[in-house]
Formats: structure tokens, C-alpha cells, sequence
């Protein structure tokens, strides 16, 4: 290797009043862009080309998101909340409602969203004339030309894999953690199974309580249908549930 | 004066355009040349002054007012009046439009656009300029009032005054002095007084420093260029604006006999109209604007106007002293020379651009040195030089 | 008193003595916080005797977030966006460097895909760095072709980050355990061929300044810092390997893969102005050689290599600490944590907020002109300084 640069320069001083050249190149530049355009674009008239994956606001695909609060939990400025909305069925479920004046345009929630419903959008002038009109809920952040290059997917490889030799090897971060129960702890609440959002949990009865007579109930965490949203986790009273990590 | 009331038959009584010529006029001010733009007043108020005395002579019919408003004194004076406003909009016209060149060719060589404000970005003066206007007239409560206000409305004034005096042709100038060349130096050497004076007087750290600055500037490159000055005049044989371009059109155009003067004299001239490589006064980096920090709204609206003038007179200056002023080598004055001399004018103010944006500035004590130890010995070098060219018999004595 | 520091203490004195044969007034002129010369939110007093600067005073601390103890509230992945945003003109080296230094305190070890596309990204934002830099040395010497002409290279490398992540300047790339995601097709497309055209169009900004002899003459010769000095006032990167230190870190102490990648680390012993921007500018051809390199060895890896590897979410107690190379230093990242999935301590130290104590030594007899000039080699960047 070799400098490019410092073997040219410095020059020597002797040159004194040298200053044709930087006026040379001036000169050519001029003359291109006399031409030819400037690199300027006119911003409200043009605009850049930008790729798909540009992260612009936040968008939603209504049907495809289970409204597991993923994106909120990993929301770094707290912009997401999850509200009640108003399905198409009449039923009420929970949807991210954004906050845009907060909005950093991380992605974190469309990279962290396991069902992919969460995405970026290339949409990026979203200046409004009240703050209230920077709320997006989930119907206004629905953003109907999504492609493919817009879901941001989190796929990882694992340590293990890598020291087994079998480093192509992707997979989701949502089919790799499970909560585990510590059984002891288990007060049989049913708040899991409650707050579940893709109904993974099953209160399955074992055994009866010999005090009382009531039935003992556990949770089952039905492996294909989690989605590691760990909001179990977080509701339960005891810390019964905990994440078991795969690494 | 008021000979005889006529007796009314038409409009064209007072409307005398074709009748008379305007030399014949005996209150002519201009001695024995034909002056183009009093030419142009005299007719516009044969119109204007003639459509007002026939409408006062329609309402009270045979009234001495209206054979006043025509008669020759008066014809004179308020032609001379009409006469002072079209040689300033022309100036300022110009001015304007090298503002706008230096606005687009500058954008251009740095790649981006430029203004593009209307008419390819030419209205944006008319914005800034009614933005300026718009402003509150701020004056800051700590500076010294009448210095504050004085200096500015004369630095202003001084530099429109010598943009009017530029002789646009042998036919379109305000004054045809003798020594013509040395009154528009003197005048273009008077701004940076009042610049020192209103630097101090705005109670400002950096308005102080621009203002030395600014004095410090002139002492240095005032030398040289009156030098060269001289040198011209002397190759020449004239100060008369007028003679010296005759004097290029019967031999060459001086900057091949003084290529030396003619580089010299324009950096001069750049450094004399603070303009960038040399602009320290309103050194934007260090001082925030120079010694116009405290000027707000209008006055610096003015301020930056005032700039280009000065630019424009020291490019008229340098076309005047080199480029053969508005004749053509061979054709001669041709039939418009005025805007032969503008082309000229905004070609050397095209250098200027071209000189801004590829250099930085210089500091304060390196101009001070380039212009004791460089320009002063090659302005000497080039009047030796004209010397021995004259001595050689290679230009006509006068 | 120490050798080291005999040196300033004696230009002071000379200083003094000059000053008390002038018998002048001085005069203390503040330069910002809103002033054109001071990129960023930061005061400079300096003190002047007549049009010469006997004496400066930086005043940061205008942009204090809090940042440090901010991260003390969220979980480490939510950190990385913060990171971005400690410096807006190279906000992936810290976003880096808060990333190796989890991984350093989980004891990871990330994939050589995502170490390559690490030091690309890295040496991206080094060449939008300095370029920014060379911007505001151009607007500071009083030439704005220079200023533009950078800042439009500057936007294709810009154009490169949205292609590669995304994002323009808020990157958000790098992960505990490698990156975002594996290069786009864009940015294989894209990547060689800017780094050749920026190549070029860099020795067209290189004429208007070296080959002008003005701005040369502005640069060359003032401000002279020596080897103690630099040492003295705990002066790093490239101002420091101006005044002759050899140290760099990419070299000497190589994190990622930069021991696996071929490069100069320019050192000039001049130790002037004009020595700090040579040896800016010669690093921005040297990172164009290093993106080169790393390409081909992100290409030779092949498409479906690991890039990213899943980390745990709670870091073991214990404390760590990783430096790297930023564009304008060394920056270091020290680490408390207590075993929970949230730091307990973050410490940052940020390479200008000790580069800019330098300040003094720097404007110490140089003229009020050239103070700008001078101190827009420090390359302010307000964000990581004040933190």
C-alpha cells in the first residue's frame, strides 16, 4: 500500500502567486453545468429516488398484525401505543397506534414485528398543522403499495449452529424463544392464556388442589403458534413465566 | 421668457418633439457634445411637459403657465431632472443584472442552480429588495447615532454617485471632466473612511475590526492602482475617459502593452470593491458580517447594493483603462456602443466571479504584503515599462 | 514542573513579555454560540492584542442531553439508536463501537461477514466525515466552491447508506452480534463504483485547495503543536498523527477486521495546520483503499454467510471497555453493567471534547483571520461532545 496522496503534495512553495489551476478547474465545472444540469434537485418538484427499504414512517397491515405490542416493547422514543380498534368482523382487538411527532424512523418495530405487518414505508413528508395530527392509528398508518423489500426481516444464525458448521443457517428470532415455566411458582392465574395474542397458551388442568378441591391449572405453550412476544412474561403476578433464550 | 401668448390651435403646439433639436437649445449644458440620455429627457419632457401645458391651457385657455413650461430654460431643467433618473436606472439596471450574473455563473461553478426566482432568477433581486424594505428599520440602542446613520447614508451615496459617472459611451456620460479617471478613483478611495468611522461608531467588536480592516485595505492597494492610473493616462496622454478609449481605438487595447498592469490592476480593483479573495472587511468566517454587523434591514439591503456597485464601477474602470473602453478594435464606436461597454464591463466582472469562487481569502497581514510587496513593485515595473514603450516611439505624444 | 509542559510555559512567557512591551489595551471577543464560524453550539473566547490571538477559552456543553444517563434506561438494543445519534456526521463508528463493546462484554465473537460490512460502513462514514470537515475548512478559509463541491461527494456516500440500511445519516445499523441486514443489491452495485468516481472528484477538490496558493499559505505554518503538546493535552487522531505521533488504532490495536485489510496510516511531524488537513485528506484515500479490500472479501464470502448472530438479552456483570478509530480520534465506550438486560453505567469518551481543550495551544499567536481556519481542524461535532 501506498499513500496516494502525500506523494504528490505538498508542492513547492516557489510557485508563489500560483493560482490558475483552482481556476482551471472552476471553469470546467462551469462550462459542464452550463450544459448540463446541477447535481441540484428541486426538492418540492423532484424528488430522490429512494430505495425500498428507505425508512420512512412506520406502516401497518391491519389484517396480517396480532397485535402482540412487540413494536411498543421495543419502540426506543415510546411513540407506539397499543390501542383498541375496531376490526372488520366488529370485534374489538388491539392495534399500534403511532406517535409521528416522536417518531425517530429507527425501525425498530417493523424489524422486531414477528408477523410482519409491521414495515417501513418510503413515505417521508409528513408534516402537519396540529400535533394531534401526527397521531397515526392503525388504520391511517396502512400503507397499500408494500413490497416485499419493505418487511424488514430479523433473521439471525446462531452461535451454536456456527460452532456445529452449519453457519448458512438463518432463522427468525420468533420461533427460537419460548417462555418456560417454573412450575412451583405457578399460582394457575389463567392471565397468560388472557394476554396471549395469537391464543398459544392453553390452561390445561392437572390434578386437583387437595385443600380446596379446585383444579390445579397450568399453561401449555403451544410451540408452533408463539410468536416470543413475551407478554406473558410480563403479566405474570408470580415471574413463573421467564424467556429461555436459544443461543 | 415669456414672449408672446400664441394662440391655441392644436396639441402639437406644446408638443414640439420633432421641432427643435436638442443642441440647438440654448441653455444646452453640455457645451458642443451630444449627450444621449439628455437627448432621450429633453424629448420625454417635450412630451410629458407638453401634454401638461395643454391640459392646463384647455382649462384656463391663454394662461402664461403653459408657454413657461415650454420654454427653453425650463425645458432644460426639468429634462435635467428626468435626465438624472434615467442615468441612475441605467446604472442600476446593470448593477442589478451583474448581481444576478454573479448569482447564477457563482451557482454554476459550485454546481447548484443558483436564484430561480422568475425571469431565471433575475426577480430575485426585486425579492430581496422589497424584503430588506419590508424589514423594521433596527437601530441598535448603544451606537453612536449620527455617525451610525451618516456613514452608511454616505457610503451608499458615494458609490451611486460614482456608478452615475461612468461614461457608458462617447455620448452617454454625466460629466466629461478632463481629469475624469481621477475623480472616479477619488471617489471610489472615499468609502473606506466612512467605513473605519461606522465601524466604530456601532459600539461592535467586529464591526471595529472590519473597519480597520477596511482601512488597512485601502492604504494598501490605493497606492498601486493610482500608479497605474497614472500609467495609463500617461500611455495615454490623457485623464479624459473620453481620450484615453480614443487613444486604445488609434493603437492597441492597453492591456497588451500593459499586461502586467492590466493582472495587477484587477486585483486591485477586486480589493478595492471588497470583493472575495480580498473581501477581510465582511470576512463572514471570523468577523459575523464585517463592519455592517449592526446594519439591519434596509440600510443593509442598501449596503450590499452600494457592493455591487462598487464592483461594477471597478470592472467599468478596468474596461475603461484596458479593454478599449466601447470601441471595437476595428469597427469603431458602431452603432451602440453603450451596450458594447456593458458587455465588456459584465465580462470583467465575470473574471471576478471566476476569481471568487475559486480562491479563499486572504488574511489581513498577507494583503497588506501582497499589496506593498507585489503589486506595488509590479504596478512601478509596468509604468517602466509604458516609459520605455513611450520613449521608443511606439505611442503617439500628445 | 515537568519537562512536557516547559514548552508552553515558556511561549507564555514570551507571550507576556511581548504583551507588557505593547502596553495595549486587550480585548476578549466571544465567537458563538451563534456565530458563523462555529459549526454546532459551542463558544470560543479568544483574546486579541490588536488582530493577534494571545489567549482562548473553548466553552462547550450547549448540547448536554444527558445521553449517558439516558441509556441507563433502556435495554441495550434500544441504545443503538441513541448511539446514532451522539454524532451526526459519523454516526455509524459510534453505533459501532457501542456494539463491540456489548459484544465485548458478552464475549461474543460476530460472523467475518458482518465484521467486513462493519469497516465498510465504517470507512463510509469516515469519508462523509471528513468530508464534512473539509466542507467547513473550505467556508472557513473563505471559499464556498470547496464547501459545495464536498458536500455534494458527501451525498452519493449518503446515497450509499440508504442503499446499504435505509437510512441517510441516523443509520441504525449495526447489531449486538453483527448488522442490521446483509448488503443490499443496490449497495453491491453502487459501492466500488462511487468510491472510484469520489476518487477522482477528491483530487478536483485537492486542486482548488492545495494548488491555490492562498489557501495553502493560510494553513501552512501556524498553529504549531508538538509531539508533548499533543500528548499534554490528550490531542488524538488525526490532529495528533499531524505532530507526528504514529498511532492509530485500526493499526495498533485492531478491532474488527482491520488487521486482515491492507493500509497506510499517514504521519506528517510538521505538526501545523496544513499537516492536519494533509493528513485528513490522504485517510480519505486510504479508506477508499481499505472499502475496496473489504468488498472483495465481503464478496468472496459469498451470499448466504452469517452476518448476524442472535445475542443474549442480559450482559454478565462486570465492567468492559472497547475503543476505536472515529473520524476525529479515539473514542471509547466503558461499560458497567450489573447482569440485567440494562446498562448500569455508560461512559463515552469522545475524542473532540478533549481535542478541543487544544484550542489554547492552537490560537496562541495567530491572527483573528485565521482562528476559524485554525480551529475547523478540530472538526467540532457538537452531538458526541457535549453528549
Amino acid at each position: 500500500m501506498a499513500m496516494k496522496y502525500l506523494e504528490k503534495y505538498p508542492r513547492s512553495t516557489a510557485r508563489g502567486l500560483w493560482v490558475i489551476k483552482p481556476q482551471w478547474h472552476v471553469l470546467k465545472l462551469f462550462a459542464k453545468t452550463v450544459f448540463h444540469r446541477p447535481v441540484t434537485v428541486l426538492y418540492p418538484y423532484e424528488k430522490e429516488w429512494v430505495p425500498d427499504n428507505y425508512r420512512g414512517r412506520p406502516g401497518l397491515d391491519f389484517d396480517k398484525c396480532v397485535g402482540c405490542g412487540m413494536c411498543a416493547r421495543m419502540c426506543p422514543t415510546a411513540c407506539i401505543k397499543i390501542v383498541d380498534s375496531e376490526a372488520a368482523d366488529g370485534k374489538t382487538v388491539k392495534r399500534p397506534q403511532v406517535n409521528l411527532g416522536r417518531c425517530a424512523m429507527c425501525g425498530y418495530c417493523a424489524e422486531y414485528c414477528p408477523v410482519d405487518a409491521m414495515t417501513v414505508t418510503p413515505e417521508y413528508e409528513l408534516a402537519e398543522f396540529t400535533r394531534f395530527d401526527l397521531l397515526y392509528g392503525p388504520r391511517r398508518l396502512a400503507y397499500d403499495k408494500t413490497t416485499e423489500g419493505m418487511k424488514v426481516k430479523l433473521e439471525v444464525t446462531l452461535q451454536s449452529d456456527i460452532d456445529n458448521g452449519n453457519a448458512e443457517r438463518r432463522v427468525s428470532v420468533f420461533s427460537l424463544d419460548r417462555p418456560e415455566l417454573t412450575d412451583a411458582k405457578c399460582i394457575g392465574c389463567k392471565k397468560c392464556a388472557k394476554v396471549c395474542p395469537v391464543d398459544a397458551i392453553q390452561m390445561v388442568e392437572k390434578g386437583t388442589n387437595e385443600k380446596t378441591g379446585k383444579p390445579i391449572l397450568r399453561p401449555v405453550i403451544d410451540e408452533v403458534k408463539c410468536i416470543s412476544c413475551s407478554n406473558c412474561i410480563d403479566d405474570c403476578p408470580k415471574d413463573a413465566l421467564v424467556m429461555k433464550e436459544v443461543l | 421668457m415669456i414672449s408672446v401668448v400664441v394662440e391655441y390651435t392644436s396639441i402639437l403646439d406644446f408638443i414640439d418633439f420633432n421641432g427643435q433639436y436638442v443642441m440647438d437649445n440654448a441653455y444646452y449644458p453640455f457645451e458642443d457634445v451630444y449627450n444621449l440620455p439628455f437627448a432621450i429627457s429633453y424629448g420625454l419632457w417635450k412630451i410629458i411637459g407638453g401634454a401638461l401645458a395643454w391640459l392646463i391651457n384647455l382649462i384656463f385657455p391663454e394662461n402664461p403657465v403653459s408657454d413657461w413650461l415650454m420654454s427653453e430654460p425650463v425645458c432644460v431643467l426639468l429634462s435635467l431632472i428626468i435626465f438624472m433618473l434615467i442615468v441612475f436606472i441605467v446604472v442600476f439596471v446593470c448593477t442589478l443584472i451583474s448581481l444576478w450574473m454573479e448569482r447564477k455563473c457563482l451557482g454554476r461553478m459550485m454546481d447548484r442552480r443558483g436564484t430561480m426566482v422568475g425571469m431565471k432568477g433575475f426577480l430575485q433581486c426585486v425579492a430581496d429588495g422589497l424584503k430588506t424594505f419590508m424589514k423594521e428599520n433596527t437601530i441598535p440602542k448603544k451606537v453612536d447615532n449620527m455617525t451610525y446613520m451618516w456613514t452608511v447614508s454616505l457610503v451608499i451615496g458615494v458609490s451611486v454617485l460614482l456608478a452615475c459617472m461612468i461614461p457608458l459611451s462617447q455620448r452617454w456620460f454625466v460629466v466629461n471632466y478632463d481629469s475624469g479617471l481621477l475623480i472616479i478613483m477619488a471617489f471610489f478611495a472615499l468609502a473606506p473612511f466612512f467605513i473605519l468611522v461606522s465601524g466604530w461608531s456601532q459600539n461592535n467588536k467586529y464591526a471595529m475590526i472590519g473597519g480597520m480592516r477596511a482601512a488597512e485595505l485601502m492604504i494598501s492597494y490605493e497606492v498601486p492602482m493610482l500608479i497605474m492610473i497614472a500609467t495609463t493616462a500617461l500611455l495615454a496622454g490623457s485623464f479624459n475617459i473620453g481620450d484615453i478609449v480614443d487613444a486604445q481605438y488609434e493603437t492597441v487595447w492597453y492591456f497588451i502593452p500593459q499586461i502586467i498592469g492590466f493582472i495587477t490592476f484587477f486585483f486591485c480593483a477586486t480589493a478595492e470593491s471588497e470583493r472575495v479573495p480580498f473581501d477581510i472587511a465582511e470576512a463572514e468566517a471570523e468577523l459575523v458580517e464585517g463592519w455592517q454587523t449592526e446594519y439591519a434591514g434596509m440600510k443593509w439591503g442598501l449596503i450590499m447594493l452600494a457592493d455591487y456597485f462598487r464592483g461594477y464601477v471597478a470592472c467599468a474602470m478596468v474596461t475603461i483603462m484596458y479593454l478599449g473602453g466601447w470601441a471595437l478594435p476595428i469597427i469603431g464606436n458602431g452603432p451602440i456602443p453603450e451596450i458594447v461597454f456593458l458587455l465588456k464591463t459584465w465580462f470583467v466582472f465575470f473574471l471576478m466571479i471566476l476569481v471568487r469562487a475559486a480562491l479563499g481569502r486572504v488574511r489581513p497581514d498577507q494583503i497588506v504584503n501582497i499589496g506593498w510587496k507585489v503589486f506595488m513593485p509590479l504596478s512601478v515595473i509596468n509604468l517602466a515599462v509604458v516609459l520605455l514603450l513611450k520613449v521608443g516611439g511606439f505611442f503617439r505624444w500628445l | 514542573m515537568a519537562d512536557s509542559i516547559a514548552p508552553i510555559v515558556a511561549a507564555e512567557e514570551k507571550l507576556q513579555q511581548q504583551a507588557d512591551k505593547m502596553e495595549t489595551d486587550k480585548m476578549w471577543i466571544i465567537m458563538g454560540p451563534q456565530h458563523p464560524f462555529s459549526h454546532g453550539l459551542w463558544t470560543l473566547k479568544i483574546k486579541v492584542d490588536g488582530e493577534i490571538c494571545v489567549d482562548a477559552e473553548p466553552i462547550v456543553g450547549y448540547l448536554h442531553r444527558g445521553w449517558e444517563k439516558e441509556t441507563e434506561n433502556r435495554t441495550y438494543p434500544k441504545i443503538i439508536p441513541m448511539a446514532d445519534r451522539l454524532c451526526y456526521a459519523a454516526s455509524m463508528t459510534y453505533t459501532h463501537l457501542y456494539c463491540m463493546t456489548v459484544e465485548k462484554a458478552l464475549g461474543m465473537d460476530i460472523p467475518e461477514k458482518a465484521k467486513y460490512i462493519r469497516i465498510v460502513a465504517d470507512e463510509v462514514c469516515r469519508i462523509n466525515s471528513h468530508l464534512m470537515w473539509l466542507a467547513a475548512v473550505g467556508t472557513d478559509l473563505g471559499n464556498l466552491t470547496v464547501f459545495l463541491w464536498a458536500m455534494r461527494e458527501r451525498e452519493y456516500f449518503l446515497d450509499l447508506n440508504v442503499k446499504l440500511c435505509g437510512a441517510r445519516m441516523t443509520t441504525n445499523y449495526p447489531r449486538i452480534g453483527g448488522v442490521r441486514n446483509d448488503t443490499t443489491e443496490l449497495f453491491d452495485r453502487d459501492i466500488l463504483r462511487t468510491v472510484d468516481r469520489f476518487e477522482k472528484a477528491l483530487w478536483e477538490i485537492i486542486a482548488l485547495m492545495d494548488d491555490s496558493s492562498i489557501i495553502v499559505s493560510r494553513m501552512k505554518g501556524i498553529s504549531y503543536i508538538t509531539r508533548e503538546q499533543a500528548a499534554n493535552v490528550g490531542l488524538t487522531g488525526p490532529a495528533m498523527r499531524g505532530c507526528g505521533v504514529d498511532f492509530d488504532i485500526r493499526r495498533d490495536d485492531p478491532y474488527d477486521n482491520y488487521d486482515k485489510v491492507d493500509f497506510e496510516v499517514p504521519v506528517l511531524t510538521e505538526g501545523d495546520s496544513y499537516a492536519r488537513y494533509m493528513i485528513r485528506t490522504e485517510e480519505m484515500f486510504q479508506s477508499c483503499e481499505i472499502i475496496r479490500q473489504a468488498v472483495k472479501k465481503i464478496q468472496a464470502l459469498g451470499k448466504n454467510a452469517p452476518y448476524r448472530v442472535k445475542a443474549p438479552s442480559r450482559v454478565p456483570a462486570g465492567t468492559h471497555f472497547m475503543r476505536m478509530e472515529d473520524p476525529r480520534g479515539e473514542s471509547l465506550m466503558y461499560l458497567v453493567s450489573d447482569g440485567t438486560d440494562k446498562p448500569y453505567r455508560l461512559k463515552v469518551r469522545s475524542p473532540i471534547f478533549t481535542n478541543v481543550s487544544s484550542a489554547k495551544l492552537q490560537c496562541q499567536g495567530v491572527r483573528i483571520a485565521d482562528v476559524p481556519a485554525v480551529l475547523a481542524q478540530i472538526d467540532m461535532c457538537l452531538g458526541e461532545t457535549d453528549r
